[in-house]
């Protein structure tokens, strides 16, 4: 396609724009993030400092917040590793074999998505809180009770996501394989899923940043041992003030790896959101 | 390897009719057999089953009298041929040959002779290094003759292998299928709705509808003895002229067909299919190729006029308009007469078919059409 030099003129301000009204925020907080303490609220806002890490070391030393960072990425991975390992095995079951009920399921795993987490929040404590009572296994303010507790939003999405790639392939492909001496699991191991493999990577970076980002469950469900960093921002909002600094060096260490992932995982992201798109 | 079905049976449940309607069929050692009939008739079914791909409800199968019903596919010493995939698209043209031999746990040197010597079998010996983006849809598709060959099996399957390429191209390859199935001596199991593939290819055709094998023969003997009226009607382009009918016998012996508008004489042949009739309601048919153009008129001579032309290269199919019935008629070019012209049709009693119009079965069923 050809797109008049005018036309794409155009759209490139346009899209200038719109880029430099989100990232202006973005950018006037990351610069606080680095500000002392004097000018964090100085009115009009100073732009040129000697940038300082007293606020990024407050908050990981002295406030203790590398162990959020911690709990965050324990809880962020182990989440989407599992919510791969049931989900994908889960999706191509539903691309390729029908069985009763297989489309009410399909539709009631989509439901779960658009349930809000305060819905499913009180009632999981109240069931952890039943279960330690029950048995004695503990899961309130545990790892894996988060981690549990996320794949009710996490496993809809990669069931979904995946066996539209699944549904995408020809499943002679498979069989082929089949024929040619591998069981399903093995043919499925190494000749389906190189080729879905963009389509796992997309599907594990949008789950990443759903659980890596969230925070109403986790502010139910986790305790001290488990708090995440999007509850450890929360504490620099206090009653009578907010720690802007402290706030923002927070926020940025909460960025920066959905940041890097993207940029690492741009071509692979790409190729698995426009899957089937394209040829 | 022979090739034995028994009972064999399967229903989807979902559809009308079952897929596959407890066949038997025997495709001996080193044979090419077809499976045609119209999408839906059973065939891929029938060949999935034979695969492994699909589980039947009943029946068995062996292959050289082993029972493989309850064989995974991998174990079934068998290789397939689909129609819409050729190439595993993350491996290259080597990886793809050599795919079928990783499983076998075969060394590396031998792995890299195997597919070499198979890769210049299929002329692609060109393009090892190249992925599928790199490749033709014809080249696609020797990867995977090379693919299914590369483990040596004795029962090749094809699932339509040539209907998603062009004309030519099918032409082509359709000829090296040929070539490689004398070369390897295997047994080859062919699905195709396409009866000129069918004819051209198969040593033996087992033409299916409906899930049922309507009748197993030689290209010939489908061609000039079909077993009943669909077999007919299927087999041969342009299709066979077909119309109902009814019988009249004279006290002399002599038989008569009355079709709408005029009558025509039947020779003896079909007096001794009369017993299995069981009412005088027939169908009658003639090809168009048997159909002949004569200059005065005589027995079995209809006049007609010419209503439309259609060019086959070297020869004409012309539709004839005679008692306000349309005929196809297949005549040299030289012969072809323009559209409005007004001719005389002999019909040949040695050409003509006849059907019982309930059972739908050649009166020549029992002697001639029993296929092999």
């Amino acid at each position: 396609m050809v797109v008049p030099v005018r036309e794409r003129a155009l759209s490139y301000a346009i899209l200038t724009a719109m880029a430099i009204l989100v990232l202006i925020p973005v950018l006037a907080g990351s610069l606080t993030a680095f500000k002392p303490q004097i000018i964090w609220i100085s009115s009009p806002p100073v732009w040129f400092f000697e940038p300082t890490l007293e606020n990024f070391e407050f908050v990981l030393i002295t406030r203790q917040n590398w162990l959020h960072l911690r709990n965050s990425l324990i809880i962020s991975i182990g989440s989407v590793v599992i919510a791969l390992v049931l989900g994908v095995p889960a999706a191509y079951g539903f691309a390729r074999f029908r069985f009763r009920g297989s489309k009410e399921l399909m539709q009631w795993l989509i439901s779960l998505r658009m349930i809000p987490p305060i819905v499913v929040g009180l009632p999981f404590y109240a069931m952890f809180l039943f279960l330690e009572r029950a048995t004695g296994l503990g899961l309130r303010d545990t790892h894996i009770g988060l981690i549990l507790t996320y794949q009710t939003f996490l496993l809809p999405l990669v069931i979904w996501m995946m066996r539209g790639y699944f549904v995408e392939l020809p499943a002679a492909m498979e069989e082929s394989a089949m024929v040619e001496g591998y069981t399903r699991i093995g043919a499925l191991w190494r000749v389906v899923l190189p080729v879905v493999w963009p389509g796992i990577v997309a599907t594990a970076l949008l789950n990443f940043i759903f659980a890596w980002n969230e925070f109403f469950l986790a502010l139910i469900l986790a305790g001290n041992n488990t708090s995440t960093l999007p509850m450890a921002a929360g504490t620099y909002i206090v009653r009578a003030r907010v720690e802007w600094g402290n706030l923002f060096a927070v926020n940025l260490i909460i960025m920066i790896p959905v940041i890097v992932l993207t940029i690492f995982l741009r071509q692979q992201l790409v190729k698995g959101l426009t899957f089937g798109i394209l040829e | 390897m022979k090739v034995v079905l028994k009972d064999l049976l399967k229903d989807f449940k979902s559809a009308h009719a079952v897929a596959v309607n407890r066949i038997n069929l025997e495709i001996k050692q080193g044979e090419l057999a077809v499976l045609l009939g119209p999408s839906g008739c059973g065939k891929t079914t029938t060949l999935r089953m034979i695969a492994g791909l699909e589980q039947p409800d009943s029946g068995r199968i062996y292959i050289a009298e082993r029972d493989i019903t309850d064989l995974a596919p991998k174990d079934r010493r068998v290789a397939m041929v689909f129609q819409n995939f050729s190439m595993y698209p993350t491996m290259n043209v080597y990886d793809n040959i050599a795919f079928p031999l990783h499983a076998i746990k075969m060394d590396r040197n031998e792995i890299d002779r195997t597919v070499r010597e198979v890769a210049r079998l299929v002329n692609i010996d060109q393009l090892l290094e190249r992925g599928l983006r790199q490749v033709s849809g014809g080249e696609a598709q020797r990867v995977a003759l090379a693919r299914a060959m590369v483990r040596r099996p004795e029962v090749f399957l094809m699932d339509e292998p040539l209907s998603n390429l062009d004309a030519k191209l099918r032409v082509q390859l359709r000829t090296e299928i040929k070539r490689l199935h004398q070369d390897t001596g295997a047994t080859f199991i062919f699905v195709t709705h396409d009866q000129e593939e069918a004819m051209t290819l198969g040593d033996k055709i087992i033409v299916m509808n409906r899930g049922d094998i309507q009748q197993v023969g030689t290209p010939h003997q489908v061609f000039f003895t079909p077993r009943n009226a669909f077999v007919a009607n299927f087999v041969g382009t342009p299709s066979m002229n077909m119309l109902p009918g009814s019988l009249r016998i004279e006290e002399s012996g002599r038989m008569f067909v009355a079709l709408p508008g005029f009558e025509l004489e039947l020779p003896r042949r079909f007096a001794a299919g009369l017993r299995m009739m069981t009412s005088h309601h027939v169908i009658w048919g003639i090809r168009p190729e048997a159909i002949k153009l004569v200059p005065a008129i005589g027995g079995n001579c209809v006049p007609g006029e010419v209503e439309l032309v259609e060019a086959l290269g070297s020869r004409d199919l012309m539709f004839v308009r005679a008692h306000d019935q349309l005929f196809g008629v297949i005549v040299d070019a030289q012969d072809s007469l323009p559209v409005g012209e007004t001719c005389l049709l002999h019909f040949d009693g040695a050409h003509m078919h006849l059907f019982d119009a309930e059972s739908e079965l050649s009166l020549l069923h029992d002697e001639e059409a029993k296929g092999a």
